[in-house]
């Protein structure tokens, strides 16, 4: 069963269209990415989701046949980008109160609200007004808060902004452990490095609209060129290795940080531009057959105009 | 126990606002003021007894019975020779042997200005005292003039003795002023209430967003259960605060001789009643007008980002708060005409104003119970707006909406 189908989803702010006949499914058990520019549609889908805004046409269906909203929200965890706690209440008391309004009763919330401050540490302060923390245990409160109620679905907007390295190393390790545990995570971000550790699904979305859709190593897969390699040798000069010269074996070279990537000749393959390379006495430090990365592949997907296209209309919540 | 979010919600926000050090402060020292209200006019009226100012006479006519109506007054006073420097009078307020004094200038009876100079003169009793008893005894010089003698123009002058009771047909009759002062009082402590929960239910509902805790809040749970939470949190706490300000009124009022005794004044006068169910009364409508203001407050909060704009955009609102205020001789000149009939149903100004024509007995029952169905009708009509643009104001940051955005939200939720 599907953790979140969204089924030709589309939302519009006036004539600014957010999010634009999206579609994708979100299976159990995995760590899904939304990656997209800022001003992609990626907050108001998940909003959506949250049924904090409604879609104007098509469906969002949670846990095989759970709508948004009212019997959804006890299962669901939200980490949103905007994130805040009553500055003056104290910790062990806002964890309390946020459990109860996603359906904990009191008792269940503050024993489980007690437990996770122990486990980040933070079991001394329980008594203390949230306006005490440093701003790194303020997250992790907000960490807590969202994973209290045990949520099948754990949905991050953007966490990594504003998160400290520490931090972030904590929110990764949440992250995994979820999934341990057979949760589904839906994160949504624009940094692509950080989304190629740790998504195993992404959905590529720009201008509202998905561009690229599927498990990541299919992706990857699929990106891959069998026709260049990246090879770094001891060899030197480079000109000395007479079949980086031969156009039967290469047809285009580019030089960087000692290392020199190649287009191969539609006639060659790796293996025998190896066994060249090796029966021509050069001695190889390096030999690799180039995988893109997802950064990589999202400036081929999206365009690099696109990849930094900014927020339109920032009015109720049109934002990214 | 799993509670219903907006149950979580009120939860939160009573016990916030009843463990705040300024809720607590503010609802014991209102009874304070209430005992000084009560207390500081009766002292005063008592300690002006010890006034002690000297007459100076030059006209030789006013002197003695100027003096003999102020002893008569408990006061006193000592009569100085016409020929009493200034400086010799002044030295002695100065020592405070005397208070002041008073000098009577020759020509009095045609139209000469009898002075008082004294550390006392700012008192409203003294003042009072001096000319009220300096008129009647110009006016008995005058009589003298003509022959008469003080005892028989005393008879003419006498006033006769004159009291206002309201009533309206019913036994019971209260004097008027009491029961004025009474609805006035009821009148604009409901109106300081809606205002300043009003104008809470605003900042909390700012501070919400600036804070950022709307983000998680509207994901873990719908606008409108938050709005009704936050609403009946509030509301709770100020129905806490002026039930028990209620409570100690009636009892104060109940109980004043022996609260005067207390302070060692025994003057005792007639006070409206103010029984159990005028307490209901009141609470009933401060929480209805509570709840109509409160939607409007929290709607307006969802459409600004700072306690700023909040200032300039609550003006409107608080206006129409004050409209009841100056309405308020409507309503006593005339509790039972139509000008008061009509206001008191309309829902904008009914929870300040039909209270108070109730105290002043110009409503019936029913009139009292049409009063309020018609302001929980219009707190409906109130509330489904409110929902509409809080639901769409909370998320949203930045210039606050110009009408014609404001009519796209409230089009679209």
């Amino acid at each position: 069963m599907n953790a979140l189908v969204l089924d030709h989803v589309t939302k519009r702010y006036g004539d600014h269209v957010a999010v634009d006949d999206v579609s994708f499914v979100v299976p159990r058990g995995v760590v899904f990415g939304i990656l997209g520019p800022n001003g992609a549609g990626k907050s108001t889908a998940i909003r959506m989701v949250n049924d904090i805004i409604t879609p104007d046409s098509g469906t969002i269906t949670l846990f095989g046949d759970v709508p948004p909203g009212r019997h959804a929200a006890p299962r669901l965890g939200f980490l949103p980008e905007e994130r805040g706690l009553y500055p003056k209440m104290r910790v062990l008391d806002v964890l309390v109160f946020i459990g109860e309004l996603r359906g904990l009763s009191g008792k269940v919330a503050k024993a489980r609200a007690g437990a996770w401050l122990e486990r980040l540490g933070l079991g001394a302060w329980q008594k203390h007004k949230v306006q005490d923390l440093s701003k790194g245990m303020q997250q992790k409160v907000q960490f807590a808060a969202m994973l209290l109620h045990e949520p099948e679905l754990v949905i991050l907007d953007e966490p990594w902004s504003g998160l400290d390295p520490i931090n972030a190393e904590v929110l990764r390790d949440v992250v995994v452990e979820l999934r341990a545990a057979g949760k589904t995570v839906m994160l949504s971000t624009h940094q692509m490095e950080q989304a190629e550790k740790i998504c195993d699904h992404v959905c590529i979305i720009a201008r509202g609209k998905v561009v690229l859709d599927g498990a990541l190593a299919d992706i990857k897969r699929a990106a891959a060129n069998d026709h260049r390699v990246t090879i770094a040798s001891n060899t030197q000069p480079w000109l000395s290795i007479s079949l980086l010269d031969d156009p039967a074996w290469v047809v285009a070279r580019h030089e960087e940080r000692g290392e020199l990537t190649l287009e191969l000749a539609p006639t060659a393959t790796p293996d025998a531009f190896l066994k060249a390379l090796v029966d021509a006495g050069v001695s190889l430090r390096k030999f690799e057959i180039v995988t893109p990365s997802l950064h990589q592949i999202f400036v081929a997907r999206v365009g690099p105009e696109a990849a930094t296209a900014s927020r339109v209309d920032p009015r109720a919540g049109a934002r990214s | 126990m799993i509670r219903p979010a907006w149950l979580v919600v009120a939860k939160r926000e009573l016990s916030e606002r009843l463990r705040s050090k300024w809720f607590i402060a503010v609802t014991l020292l209102g009874p304070l003021f209430m005992i000084g209200m009560i207390v500081v006019p009766a002292v005063l009226a008592h300690s002006s007894a010890k006034v002690h100012v000297a007459i100076v006479d030059e006209s030789g006519i006013i002197g003695p019975r100027l003096e003999t109506a102020l002893r008569a007054g408990g006061w006193q006073v000592d009569a100085r020779p016409s020929d009493t420097s200034e400086a010799t009078l002044m030295q002695g307020i100065r020592d405070d042997v005397i208070d002041g004094f008073v000098r009577v200038p020759k020509d009095v009876l045609d139209d000469g200005t009898t002075v008082y100079k004294g550390d006392n003169a700012t008192s409203q009793v003294v003042s009072y005292t001096l000319q009220a008893q300096l008129t009647r005894a110009v006016q008995l010089a005058r009589g003298a003039r003509f022959g008469m003698d003080d005892t028989q123009f005393d008879a003419i002058l006498r006033s006769p003795r004159f009291v206002a009771e309201h009533t309206t047909g019913t036994e019971q009759t209260i004097n008027g002023t009491a029961a004025f002062a009474l609805g006035y009082a009821v009148m604009f402590i409901i109106y300081l209430s809606i205002l300043l929960y009003g104008a809470n239910v605003l900042r909390s509902v700012i501070q919400e967003k600036t804070s950022r805790v709307a983000e998680i809040m509207v994901a873990a749970a719908k606008p409108d259960a938050l709005l009704l939470g936050k609403i009946m949190g509030v509301g709770g706490a100020g129905l806490v605060q002026m039930g028990v300000w209620l409570a100690i009124a009636g009892l104060l009022v109940a109980n004043h001789t022996t609260v005067l005794g207390w302070f060692g004044v025994t003057a005792s006068f007639a006070l409206p009643s103010f029984g159990a169910g005028d307490i209901v009364v009141v609470l009933a409508f401060f929480l209805a007008g509570f709840f109509f203001y409160a939607s409007l407050f929290a709607a307006l909060g969802a459409m600004v980002s700072s306690e700023q704009e909040a200032q300039a955009a609550q003006t409107p609102l608080v206006m129409l708060l004050i409209i009841p205020v100056m309405c308020v001789q409507l309503i006593a000149s005339d509790p039972r005409g139509t000008p008061a009939a009509v206001m008191t149903q309309i829902p904008l100004f009914s929870a300040m104003l039909m209270p108070m024509r109730y105290l002043l007995g110009g409503a019936t029952l029913g009139e009292l119970l049409l009063s309020l169905a018609i302001l929980c009708v219009g707190i409906a009509a109130v509330a489904v707006l409110a929902a509409r643009i809080y639901r769409v104001g909370l998320l949203a940051y930045g210039t606050r909406p110009s009408l014609r955005e404001l009519w796209r939200w409230l089009r679209k939720s």
